[in-house]
């Protein structure tokens, strides 16, 4: 269980946690596409890459984005004690 | 390895029951693949395909009745994250993101992936933002949630009412997609296949509320993996040596687009703001597959992105899913499966449309109408192509095709065993149950939880209450049958507009909820109810041409004036009791019990002590 002196470092901590998981990505998801049609010139995988990144990439960003969320955050719910008992 | 108190609670034996299903969906499929050789009369087979995966949906969520109530709305919370994840994926958009964003993939190009994308970003936000606090709050319904944490039962009953639009909307979406899958699987009506998924979905779902639909969700989001993964890797292996068409259908985009360069398909130049989806009849073929902003302005790609992430982060179909993991670890961990399965699954279509789009410049651009293949006859004769042949050599703008058809024509184009088809239309009618069931059960459990009970916080004992919810399931199942076979409509844009009012309703009001402390009764009622009424209007204003903006994404200029309306609201209202303050503390930390679990516990035990 969480103490009470805790709780409001582990809330800044989850915050920074959120904030830097969640904007590079809705970056790339806001920027990426108004760039596709020049990266389209170029080759990756045989894929023109601006419909590469749209497809593939983003998905495998956001897999990336949730991977090392979950990882992060947990090491931050078990350094504030916060996690779930077990 | 330890064995935690979690972990304990979910079935070991799950994988072994889902292994049996995934043996008899394949071998299913096998018997009619000999049974066509055999010559086994086509009826016989094409009413099997229907009839039997329905059937164990049915069968697998009658065994999983239950009389508790934690397990009829939160299915005991043992549901582990992988199956959570599969059966979010493929309920996020339902039968509509299979069916139509095959077509639009083949029609519009890669525009189409603004729905991909969008959809993604909504599971990462849910993932980081939304999901972890839900599931620590624990309650069933959204609206339940929202009265809940601001202690205010007009919230909660305002908030049921608004969600009865868009949950509706998207029922009737998924059903048309289900109907037709289903009639042109069986050559049945519609009339008749909206009654037989009415009744699949009531015996499915009606004994067992969340556990059956959790594990008859399951089992029919296994059917559409297969169903979508077979024709398109055994395509693949034809069109580029191996079955993993996800990853190498780039040559062959490469060399389409090599052949509309020679045939001169102009790239458009679009004003930001347009927005050209195919509709639900003959769609020419006029734009470049791979040429970006050819079909949707570059404003309008961003806008449906994030209108679709806004939906989806909150859409109240999914999180009572969220509600039913067993802890808030896992429930993180489910949305990363969710994009797992999802991605696949859309890189899949996106595979299958290219492999069509393909064929089509192979195999039909430059002929004469004398000299067409006669697989495309036949596409012709049964209502799914159309071809204008008053052009010598047909040009690729002469070729038309029906958006919601294209996914299922796969194993057509490439004259597969007939099997293949019926497998890809099982595929459809397996999505369209799974995500109308997920609606239908939501949308029940609102009706009956906030609507009915939503008067009072002590919820009546567990048979009066499962028996209103049972009832709630059925009329809605009912009402949503009805409404599918009447009312016209696209059900894209269906469930666009779905999205986008369920985002613009309850989006900020949710993200506010957990990331503002202060925010209060005042402010929460304003957001919701001033972002519903400007989404609304606004769909019908651009619906009637009032706007110049499409009325897909009109919902998204929604979000800034519901969050205007929640800081005013906050501003004048009273501040929030300690209470609810705490409450807010203790849903921000993951460890301890879930909050709505230690209050039941405790009303029990009130009434236990209470004097006789």
């Amino acid at each position: 269980m969480i103490q009470r002196k805790e709780r409001k470092p582990y809330w800044r901590h989850t915050k920074f946690q959120m904030v830097a998981s969640l904007l590079p990505f809705l970056m790339i998801l806001v920027v990426f596409p108004l760039y596709a049609e020049p990266l389209n010139s170029k080759l990756f995988l045989g894929f023109p890459l601006g419909y590469f990144l749209a497809a593939h990439g983003l998905i495998l960003i956001a897999l990336f984005t949730i991977a090392s969320f979950v990882n992060r955050q947990d090491a931050i719910d078990h350094w504030h004690g916060a996690h779930e008992d077990s | 390895m330890s064995t935690t108190q979690r972990n304990r609670l979910v079935n070991p034996r799950l994988g072994t029951y889902f292994g049996i299903f995934v043996s008899a969906f394949v071998s299913l499929l096998l018997i009619a693949v000999i049974a066509e050789q055999l010559g086994v009369p086509d009826v016989a087979l094409r009413w099997s395909m229907l009839l039997a995966p329905l059937g164990l949906y049915a069968a697998i969520g009658i065994a999983a009745h239950t009389q508790e109530v934690p397990d009829f709305f939160a299915a005991g919370r043992r549901v582990p994250a992988f199956f959570t994840g599969l059966a979010l994926a493929v309920t996020a958009i339902g039968g509509v993101g299979f069916v139509s964003m095959t077509g639009l993939l083949l029609i519009n190009g890669s525009d189409a992936l603004c729905i991909v994308n969008g959809v993604v970003a909504g599971f990462v936000v849910c993932s980081v933002g939304v999901a972890p606090y839900i599931r620590k709050f624990g309650c069933y319904s959204v609206p339940s949630y929202l009265g809940r944490r601001f202690d205010s039962r007009l919230l909660r009953v305002v908030t049921a009412t608004i969600l009865c639009a868009p949950l509706l909307l998207f029922i009737i979406a998924e059903l048309k997609i289900g109907l037709i899958a289903a009639s042109w699987l069986t050559g049945a009506s519609e009339r008749a296949m909206a009654i037989l998924f009415a009744v699949t979905i009531v015996s499915a779902i009606g004994l067992g509320g969340m556990r059956s639909l959790s594990w008859s969700g399951t089992a029919a989001a296994l059917a559409v993996i297969i169903a979508i993964i077979v024709p398109a890797a055994v395509a693949a292996l034809e069109f580029t040596n191996l079955p993993i068409g996800q990853f190498t259908h780039g040559p062959v985009l490469r060399a389409i687009g090599k052949l509309e360069h020679t045939q001169g398909i102009p790239v458009p130049i679009l004003s930001p703001f347009v927005f050209d989806f195919a509709g639900t009849g003959f769609e020419p073929l006029t734009r470049r597959i791979s040429a970006p902003f050819s079909s949707l302005g570059s404003a309008s790609y961003v806008l449906t992105s994030l209108m679709l992430m806004m939906g989806v982060a909150i859409a109240p179909w999914l999180l009572p899913r969220i509600g039913a993991t067993p802890g808030v670890f896992d429930a993180r961990k489910s949305l990363g499966w969710a994009v797992f399965a999802y991605g696949g699954l859309m890189l899949t279509l996106a595979a299958v449309a290219v492999f069509e789009r393909s064929i089509v410049m192979k195999e039909l651009v430059g002929q004469s109408t004398g000299t067409l293949p006669q697989w495309f006859s036949s596409l012709v004769a049964a209502g799914h192509a159309a071809v204008d042949g008053r052009l010598p050599n047909l040009p690729l703008s002469s070729f038309a095709f029906k958006r919601d058809a294209a996914l299922f024509t796969l194993p057509i184009f490439n004259e597969y065993p007939a099997a293949l088809l019926y497998l890809s239309l099982a595929g459809g009618v397996a999505a369209a149950f799974a995500s109308a069931s997920a609606t239908i059960f939501a949308l029940g459990s609102i009706i009956a939880e906030d609507g009915f009970n939503g008067g009072h916080w002590e919820a009546p004992s567990a048979t009066p209450r499962l028996l209103v919810a049972r009832a709630a399931i059925v009329f809605t199942a009912i009402i949503g049958a009805a409404l599918a076979v009447a009312l016209p409509g696209d059900p894209l844009m269906l469930v666009l507009w779905a999205l986008g009012l369920c985002g613009a309703a309850i989006f900020p009001v949710v993200m506010l909820s957990i990331w503002w402390k202060r925010i209060n009764a005042w402010g929460a009622l304003a957001c919701v109810i001033v972002g519903f009424v400007v989404a609304f209007g606004g769909i019908l204003a651009a619906q009637a041409n009032w706007l110049g903006i499409p009325s897909a994404l009109v919902s998204i200029f929604a979000i800034p004036a519901g969050l205007l309306a929640a800081a005013i609201g906050t501003r004048i209202g009273p501040a929030p009791s300690r209470q609810v303050l705490e409450l807010v503390r203790d849903i921000r930390v993951p460890g301890g019990e879930t909050v709505y679990d230690r209050e039941q516990r405790l009303l029990r035990l009130k009434q236990r002590q209470r004097p006789l």
